[in-house]
């Protein structure tokens, strides 16, 4: 450690004294949002600085700030010491200011290197060097120690490896500080050991990281320090070791922990669906119940086949064997409309994509399924349209200005309701959820886990795909676990609260 | 602060810019009123021969077979679609029609048949469109292309007139004062309006321009849907070429030349975006009157025609660009 402390000292010009970066009453108002309310941060060289808050809290705006895609609207910004503006990226830049988002911003067409390279080529008499480029990159790949191929193209990796990338190549370009907003949200856990190992590098080579994650366990893993910012201000910065789980999240909410992992014990109805050793592209021999009230959880890592597995209950790929059981009764699903039609309902993990169409109202969302049952003749009847949309925004609470604005106006919580929203409103009975809290903030979660609740006392089942174990065992009435496209355990809830099992469940599913 | 109040205070300012948006978009639609209203004054003003009952029945009567077009413009752009073809399917029409009357059909089948042939035409675009994969601008560029050359080979480059009297005497006729051709826009829009704003099927047009993938998994039949909206499109395309027929008396392949661009422009102008899920009506309506009031009263001012083409294509910039400026306050 201490070794570690004296790299950073050497390579960062300034002595101890002056931090790397400062930020004295930061502020930042876009029209009448107050986004920035005089914030204060330091960030010494070296060091790994996390930052903690809700959605809104203003941590994307700070990042904006420190990149130059925003200017500030007051305050100061020193960079070891000297005053600086920050007024354009290119300026962030030029100070070895680096950040890797959340949602990737490259080229997918190119190759891995040529990503890498981006803006920088090797270039030999107005030529480019692809041979020199993808050796070069594949050097860089091996040294950080990620296990991407540099002459891939970028679309045939996995998000979490196109995240990686994006991170490889933040750190190639003399860069001394770099953020990192929600890096794993969609890394597997051998993903996020690399990406961890490199952060350890980086810190060792005197690199100052700012760390934003939701998940606080990476936060306490990782940093030495943390900030909580709560609504747009600054509430604290403590040593990560003087702090805990508990004390973070109530500056991040100002709201008691006991409230984050509701869960209420609902009795288990009839049977809904089940499985018998069905096998179909990407998984085998895999048999799961779900009763009314119940909340299955699959786990595994991605790839161990429990997405295939719920395409197949979905009708989106067609199984190869076995039998799907609805209410006691064989049925045949061969494509997504007879799932739907018999009362599954799909929330799926990408909103954006797949969800909702996000820039009509919240009333046509929730309506479009059902459609069909509010004409009268050839015309909607105008007054069904109304209160079928207005039934489910209250009951499962949505909260919108109207039924009529945007469904992009809405929080990612209220957003993913739309979707819940509108399968009950076509009676849906059995709902998969595909990793519905990734990227969202505790709040959030808590409303989630809340709309799990309000769902399953109406009788409803629930399949939830999580790669974030503690939500799975917090939420999931049974267990089961994934690996390489086999059901290889099933845990029942009782037991689930022990950690020794919680470890078990970890080397079930990596096969260690 | 509490977390209540906070979501209190966020929905407050929501429902503050929910209302301003519908305050601004009804402003949107008035200003496109006021403009034609304005443009209807000046000319009546600073021209001696613009409100005459004869030049307002010729602007109507202009007017009209943009606005068919736009209208069936509009459910293609409202998919984020576009449908390229229907100048070429107007004049690929005018032969078909006067094709069918040179050889002794009665009117009414000829119009059926010709409708029929745009409907064919419209399947044939949401074909190439949903099974083969192609993207709306090159299959529509491709059948604008081929149906102008189709046209020019069954005449051998020839026009043919058209001599029955009671079908060209149709464009120049009206009904209480009004011509017969605005009729048929009254004739259109009603039932269009019933079709995008009551009905499911509008419903699921704009679904799919927002999102075709969260529109099929909520059970909506997509490739259904497109066949609908490149068929209503090529249809009102293909009654556009009976109309002209009728009001030139003629069937020619290269008839409406660059039609397109107006019908495109003049949804455009009405408040239609592009990239789908933002369309109306009226907009339509209201975007081919005022273009066609450009021309008409630039005309009647002998502007040059060649400024006419200039100042249309200022004026798209120009209402797109603070249509753009409504929509990004969002």
């Amino acid at each position: 450690m201490d070794q570690v402390q004296q790299d950073g000292k050497r390579s960062g010009a300034a002595d101890s004294v002056v931090p790397l970066l400062e930020l004295k009453g930061l502020d930042k108002r876009f029209g009448a949002t107050h986004a920035l309310k005089s914030v204060d941060l330091i960030f010494e060289a070296g060091e790994i600085h996390a930052i903690v808050g809700e959605n809104g809290a203003g941590k994307s705006t700070l990042i904006k700030l420190l990149t130059g895609v925003h200017v500030r609207s007051g305050g100061e910004v020193y960079w070891e010491g000297k005053p600086v503006a920050l007024a354009t990226p290119h300026e962030a830049i030029g100070y070895g200011i680096n950040a890797v988002h959340q949602e990737v911003v490259l080229c997918p067409h190119l190759t891995v290197a040529a990503n890498l390279f981006l803006g920088d080529e090797k270039v030999r008499l107005g030529l480019l060097q692809h041979r020199e480029m993808v050796r070069e990159a594949q050097k860089i790949l091996d040294e950080i120690g990620f296990k991407i191929a540099a002459g891939a193209i970028l679309s045939s990796l996995t998000i979490g490896q196109q995240q990686l990338v994006a991170t490889a190549r933040a750190t190639t370009r003399g860069t001394r500080f770099l953020i990192f907003d929600e890096p794993t949200a969609y890394l597997t856990r051998q993903e996020t050991a690399q990406l961890f190992a490199l952060i350890g590098r980086l810190k060792a080579k005197g690199v100052t990281i700012v760390y934003i994650s939701h998940r606080l366990e990476e936060v306490f893993q990782l940093t030495d320090r943390v900030s909580i910012l709560r609504d747009g201000q600054w509430v604290s910065t403590q040593r990560t070791a003087e702090t805990n789980e508990e004390k973070l999240i109530t500056g991040m909410i100002a709201r008691s922990i006991e409230q984050i992992h509701y869960k209420e014990t609902i009795p288990f109805g009839a049977e809904i669906l089940r499985t018998e050793r069905l096998s179909g592209k990407g998984f085998e021999d895999v048999s799961v119940r779900v009763r009314a009230g119940e909340v299955i959880g699959l786990y595994g890592l991605v790839g161990a086949g429990r997405s295939e597995f719920v395409q197949s209950v979905f009708g989106r790929f067609p199984k190869t064997g076995g039998q799907i059981f609805w209410k006691g009764q064989p049925v045949e699903i061969r494509r997504e409309k007879d799932a739907i039609s018999i009362g599954i309902a799909l929330v799926p993990e990408s909103r954006r994509d797949q969800g909702l169409c996000l820039n009509l109202g919240v009333g046509l969302n929730i309506n479009l399924p059902i459609y069909k049952r509010l004409t009268k003749g050839f015309v909607i009847d105008p007054r069904a349209e109304a209160a079928a949309a207005d039934r489910q925004i209250r009951d499962v609470q949505i909260k919108t200005a109207s039924r009529d604005a945007p469904a992009s106006s809405l929080s990612g919580g209220n957003q993913q309701k739309i979707v819940v929203g509108k399968w009950l409103n076509h009676g849906a009975q059995l709902f998969i959820f595909d990793e519905p809290t990734v990227g969202v903030d505790v709040g959030t979660k808590v409303e989630i886990y809340k709309l799990f609740a309000t769902l399953l006392k109406n009788g409803a089942g629930i399949i939830l795909i999580s790669s974030y174990l503690p939500e799975v065992y917090d939420l999931a009435d049974t267990l089961h676990v994934f690996r390489r496209g086999r059901l290889i355990a099933s845990h029942d809830s009782a037991h689930t609260k022990e950690k020794a099992l919680h470890e078990a469940i970890l080397t079930e599913a990596l096969g260690v | 602060m509490s977390v209540e109040s906070k979501i209190e205070m966020s929905e407050a300012v929501q429902l503050a810019a929910t209302k301003q948006r519908a305050r601004i978009g009804t402003l949107l639609s008035l200003t496109l009123v006021a403009l034609l209203a304005l443009m209807w004054v000046v000319l009546a003003f600073s021209t001696t021969s613009f409100w005459t009952y004869n030049n307002i029945s010729n602007l109507l009567r202009q007017g009209a077979m943009i606005a068919i077009l736009a209208l069936g413009e509009t459910f293609v752009v409202i998919t984020a679609g576009i449908d390229l073809s229907v100048g070429a399917v107007v004049g690929f029409s005018s032969v078909i029609i006067a094709l069918l009357l040179t050889n002794g059909f009665p009117i009414s089948v000829a119009i059926i048949i010709t409708l029929a042939m745009g409907l064919a035409i419209g399947l044939f675009h949401a074909f190439g469109i949903s099974r083969l994969g192609l993207p709306p601008f090159i299959m529509t560029l491709a059948t604008l292309t081929a149906l102008r050359g189709v046209g020019l080979l069954i005449t051998n480059g020839a026009t043919i007139s058209i001599t029955n009297d009671t079908f060209t005497g149709f464009s120049r006729g009206d009904f209480i004062g009004v011509p017969n051709l605005f009729w048929m826009v009254v004739v259109v829009a009603v039932p269009a309006y019933i079709f995008l704003h009551q009905s499911r099927f509008g419903r699921y047009l704009f679904a799919i321009g927002s999102n075709t993938e969260a529109a099929r998994l909520s059970g909506v039949n997509t490739t259904r849907m497109l066949y609908l909206a490149y068929t209503l499109s090529a249809l009102c395309a293909a009654f556009v070429g009976i109309l002209l027929a009728a009001r030139i008396g003629i069937g020619n392949a290269t008839q409406a030349e660059g039609w397109e661009l107006q019908a495109i422009a003049s949804s455009v102008i009405g408040g239609t975006s592009l990239f789908g899920a933002v369309g109306s009506v009226h907009g339509p309506l209201l975007g081919s009157f005022i273009l066609t009031t450009i021309n008409n009263g630039a005309n009647l001012l002998n502007v040059n025609a060649f400024w006419q083409r200039i100042i249309t294509g200022v004026l798209i910039i120009v209402i797109v660009y603070f249509d753009g400026l409504r929509r990004k306050k969002r």
